[in-house]
């Protein structure tokens, strides 16, 4: 990146920058006129100084330059012009004068809106190049880079910026223009006017930037400290759960009540300076008219200076001052901005960043990885400088199942981070084939390599989505470019970004060996049943939507199973376990709110709480006579809450559960309560009603056994059942799908689906003997392999937190198989998980890699015997060794004691041990 | 039957006789009333404790594995409190207990149950009260066995 913003701004905007220059300078001669004309109308038309000496008619549209006495005098004939009386005269040029300042206006317009237009360019090129070399960190930069500053400069400290640079060159050259125009306008009508006026903009000029270094020093100091400020919220945010589990809320409070104060420090300086700034350029600039009407005035009467001249020159210097300010405003900002622009830049220093590669070196050296893996004198040293590898030499042919074995040092993750090409700081030399492992370009890396390391990184989004990530190097089909597309083409050519479009295709299948996207899924699902997570995909698919245009078909095979369902529960007598919909009764399992509105609300307005809002749905209740009935519900609830969850903490874990009222509402609806028993129903305001009202709408009776719906009450509230659909229904959006039972509810969850009504929660073990029934009618249609592809659209929440750790691990490691490296490498991607998954999980791996190669950090050799080769570290010297406890007859050359003693227990030579007391409890242990 | 007849029902089950209405209804609305078909199990001996039960209506066996098959030890009936020696101990069913006819019974889940228990003391007492006098039952009855 350039280092002077000027240049950068220059090099990026320099044809729009000249186009809008010329118009500047071709307005100039349209604002002289407007200054010229207001003395030209007093003194000619109005003094009629045109029609001295009985002359009837005077020039109109004629155009002269008076040349001050100074300049030689006399006066230089531009347009003879038409010869009109003195009314004529007056009202043309004051026509003139009207057409000059709409002229004026007019480009003013266009310019602003040109330089509104670069500057939104700039800002857009500006922000994307910071985003690409943000994507350029390299691996050692990374670990000093908080994520929240890198975002807080690409979007906040850039958009000042952005707003600069449409003024940047033209906002000097417009306003000095101006301004030189108007004072030499000032200086054409009396030199010592001119002089004064020029005299005083100079030392506005010098004084004002002057007393603003200080307050640029303060920016900078206020930039970095708002950026720190704000990695640091971040910091404390994603480190919420060490904050709440080590209860040091207190300690954070003050560390961040600490730096505001600082904020507000620099904040508080800055603002007192800009003050005393801001009232010394008023000040100078008010002076300015004291001096015009003082010494003006007194030329005038001394008959130096004639009335017209004194008026125009007031009307000039009335242009003066504020496209001075502004220019005193730009300098000021022009400062600011570099500073900003500076510190944005060092951000990004060349160092912290990755060499770019063009298109052509990204595929350097593609071929498969194959051939000998050869690591000859490799040595490296940890962050503080020590060594960590100190050389050896290691050959073995690829493709083979490497491992690692880790020597209790970082040794092992450090060399599997090389191999994987993450860590590009070592001595040495590695090479595969006869190719330089250094010298592949990043595309190849990115296809051919790939790395699961202890910290799955996982975006929000669906699970599938992350699994296929890393088929989404390179678009491979462009999307149709209809008119909108061609300008987001022509916008993004101008302001260098991307022409990809990310609704084109992206997934590349070939890599993925599939054919199309079902055969994708299929793998995708296959690969997720083999490491374990074919259960749990299964469930997120129980509770997700069916996306119908993904799986045409699956909702008429849902609504069958939902049929078969109901049929073999009728066939085991085991109806009685759902009660269904049915739109001709009242579903005594289900809310009063689902029988009102028989289906799944899609429109907020009619979900939770907010429904007592809705004008519609409260019609409905008042016509029906239902909302006093509910509201008189309301009450008994509200009474039974109160009296029997009274004396109970807030937050307790019962109140979520049970409670229809919120903890912190318990007071306010006991105080609602104690109105209900005023006079009728004069006690009640408007809002204790509603609340009330909100309520019952999700009572169930068997659950929550108040015993206040009764038969005749359910009759009732069927009877609304039906105004009220036919009230949503002439809606143009009726915000709710209806229930039918002979079609799938988009807005429902697969499992509500099937089920198509509620479990009856009061007999024993429903919930459990209606799964069995479901399980038989899945695995009869054969349906699970669909709903775990439902399940695939699960999303994983933001860095993949609705999933567990464990889930989280086996994304991350199915995403690297998915693409098919020649090469994965595995370093600590199995951590989070116990003793006998982690045997089943490197089994799943070495399998899963097939043809291609693995390299596995090992923290210890009791899975080393499933691998082909294994390079172990000897007092930090690699060495080769043989993986199969048969073929060596001491394996145990770990350099670490602990290591070796607990090895003892797996690898045969327990059984000398067997004696020892510890022996026997550290292998059950184990 | 509503939230009171199962209070009426909780107030004749010794464990919760000291404890108050307001509290008992709390214990009541927190649990979840479930019918048993005749013959269907409340829990196996061996099982993990997740829940006591008050029997409301109908009646159920307690059933002991031996070597010969499962023999019973028990019938429980109308108010019967089963199960709570296994919430508060943390042990497995040391029983299985069936239902004999068709049975509603309160099921008080365990962590709902040790919530109530820590946070209301005269609960707790309640409870301590109903243990001691079995354990001077029981003292008792090995006094009278070994006096024999």
């Amino acid at each position: 990146m350039t280092k002077s913003l000027f240049r950068y701004i220059w090099r990026h905007s320099r044809r729009d920058q000249l186009i809008i220059f010329a118009v500047v300078l071709g307005s100039l001669p349209f604002f002289y006129m407007s200054l010229d004309l207001p003395r030209k109308i007093v003194n000619e038309a109005i003094q009629g100084r045109a029609f001295e000496d009985g002359r009837m008619t005077a020039p109109f549209l004629d155009f002269a330059i008076h040349w001050p006495s100074w300049l030689g005098g006399g006066e230089t004939q531009i347009v003879e012009g038409v010869q009109v009386g003195r009314l004529e005269l007056l009202f043309g040029l004051s026509f003139l004068f009207l057409f000059f300042v709409l002229v004026n206006g007019f480009i003013k317009y266009w310019i602003n809106v040109q330089k509104g237009a670069l500057g939104e360019r700039m800002m857009r090129r500006l922000r994307f190049e910071l985003f690409s070399y943000a994507l350029r960190f390299t691996p050692e930069a990374l670990r000093n880079v908080r994520s929240a500053e890198a975002a807080t400069i690409i979007k906040d400290e850039v958009e000042p910026i952005g707003g600069f640079i449409g003024d940047a060159y033209i906002q000097p050259l417009m306003l000095g223009t101006q301004a030189a125009t108007a004072l030499t306008f000032i200086l054409i009508q009396s030199l010592w006017l001119g002089l004064l006026a020029a005299a005083i903009v100079g030392a506005q000029f010098i004084i004002i930037p002057r007393l603003r270094r200080q307050l640029l020093v303060l920016g900078r100091q206020r930039q970095l400290a708002s950026r720190e400020f704000a990695g640091r919220v971040s910091e404390v945010i994603d480190g919420m759960e060490a904050v709440q589990v080590h209860d040091t809320a207190a300690w954070e409070r003050a560390e961040i009540g600490g730096r505001l104060h600082h904020l507000f420090d620099i904040r508080f300086k800055i603002y007192k300076r800009k003050f005393i700034v801001k009232f010394l350029n008023n000040l100078l600039a008010q002076m300015t008219p004291f001096f015009f009407y003082a010494v003006g005035g007194y030329f005038a009467l001394s008959g130096k200076l004639d009335i017209g001249q004194l008026v125009a020159v007031i009307a000039a210097y009335r242009e003066l001052p504020p496209p001075l300010k502004e220019l005193i405003d730009w300098d000021q900002q022009r400062l600011d901005v570099q500073v900003k622009y500076d510190q944005v830049v060092a951000y990004f220093a060349p160092e912290r960043l990755r060499v770019v590669e063009d298109a052509a070196d990204e595929d350097r050296g593609d071929a498969p990885l194959e051939g000998a893996l050869a690591i000859k004198a490799l040595a490296t040293f940890d962050g503080h400088g020590s060594p960590l590898i100190r050389g050896g030499d290691v050959s073995l042919d690829l493709p083979s199942r490497v491992a690692i074995l880790s020597d209790g040092t970082a040794a092992a993750s450090n060399l599997a981070r090389i191999l994987a090409r993450r860590d590009e700081s070592y001595g040495g030399e590695v090479t595969i084939g006869d190719r330089h492992l250094s010298a592949l370009g990043h595309g190849t890396v990115g296809r051919r390599i790939a790395y699961a390391g202890p910290e799955p990184i996982l975006f929000p989004g669906t699970i599938r989505d992350n699994l296929i990530y890393g088929l989404r190097q390179r678009q491979i089909e462009d999307i149709e470019a209809d008119e909108e597309e061609q300008r987001r083409i022509v916008e993004a050519k101008r302001t260098g970004n991307p022409l990809d479009s990310v609704a084109g295709s992206w997934i590349d299948l070939d890599r993925s060996g599939a054919k199309d996207h079902v055969a994708l899924d299929a793998a995708l699902l296959i690969l997720l049943d083999r490491a374990g997570l074919g259960d749990d995909v299964y469930r997120f698919g129980l509770t997700g939507l069916i996306d119908p245009e993904r799986q045409p078909g699956l909702a008429e095979r849902v609504v069958e199973a939902r049929h078969r369902l109901r049929e073999r529960l009728e066939r085991e007598g085991k109806s009685e376990l759902v009660e269904s919909f049915d739109q001709d009764a009242y579903n005594a399992h289900a809310t009063v709110v689902e029988n009102l509105l028989f289906g799944m609300p899609t429109s907020p307005a009619l979900k939770g709480r907010a429904i007592v809002e809705h004008a519609g749905f409260r019609a409905v209740l008042d016509q029906e006579k239902l909302t006093d009935d509910l509201v008189r519900m309301g009450v008994a609830i509200a009474e039974t809450m109160t009296d029997i969850f009274e004396g109970l903490p807030q937050g307790h874990p019962l109140f979520e559960q049970f409670a229809f009222v919120h903890a912190d509402e318990l007071d306010e609806f006991a105080a609602i309560v104690k109105r209900s028993h005023g006079k009728g129903r004069g006690g009640l305001t408007r809002d204790d009603r509603e609340r009330l009202l909100a309520l019952p709408l999700e009572y169930i009776e068997p659950r929550h056994r108040l015993g206040i719906l009764d038969e005749a009450f359910r009759e009732r509230l069927l009877q609304a059942r039906k105004h009220m659909r036919a009230m949503l229904e002439e809606r143009d959006d009726p915000g709710v799908e209806f229930y039918d039972p002979d079609r799938l509810t988009l807005a429902a969850p697969l499992q509500n689906n099937l089920i198509f009504g509620r479990v009856n929660a009061s007999i024993a073990d429903a919930r459990e003997q209606l799964r069995a029934v479901g399980a038989e009618v899945v695995a009869e249609m054969d349906l699970s392999s669909e709903i775990e592809r439902v399940g695939l659209d699960h999303a994983v929440g933001p860095a993949g937190r609705r999933l567990t750790a464990h889930q989280r691990a086996i994304v991350n490691l199915v995403r690297c198989l998915v693409k098919r490296p020649d090469l994965l490498v595995v370093d600590g991607a199995l951590a989070p998980f116990g003793e006998k998954r982690v045997a089943e999980l490197t089994d799943f791996l070495l399998e899963s890699v097939g043809t291609h190669s693995l390299v596995m950090v090992l923290p210890n050799d009791r899975h080393l015997a499933r691998f082909e080769k294994a390079i172990a570290f000897e007092d930090g010297h690699l060495v080769a060794i043989e993986p199969h406890p048969s073929a060596a007859p001491e394996p145990r050359e770990a350099p670490s004691e602990d290591d070796g003693e607990e090895r003892g227990g797996e690898d045969g030579l327990s059984e000398a041990k067997e004696g020892q007391p510890g022996a026997s409890r550290r292998q059950a242990a184990e | 039957m509503t939230l009171e007849t199962e209070v009426q029902s909780l107030r004749q089950v010794p464990m919760f006789r000291g404890i108050e209405p307001s509290r008992l209804k709390l214990l009541a609305f927190t649990s979840e009333r479930i019918r048993f078909t005749a013959g269907q199990t409340f829990f196996s001996q061996g099982d993990a404790a997740d829940a006591a039960y008050v029997i409301l209506d109908g009646r159920a066996d307690v059933l002991l594995d031996a070597a010969g098959g499962q023999f019973k030890v028990a019938e429980l009936g109308r108010n019967a409190l089963v199960g709570e020696m296994g919430i508060l101990s943390e042990t497995p069913r040391s029983a299985t207990v069936v239902a004999v006819e068709q049975t509603i019974a309160l099921r008080i889940d365990k962590r709902v149950f040790l919530d109530l228990l820590t946070q209301f003391p005269q609960m707790s007492i309640a409870v301590m009260r109903e243990l001691a006098s079995r354990l001077e039952r029981t003292n008792a009855q090995l006094l009278a066995r070994s006096g024999q």
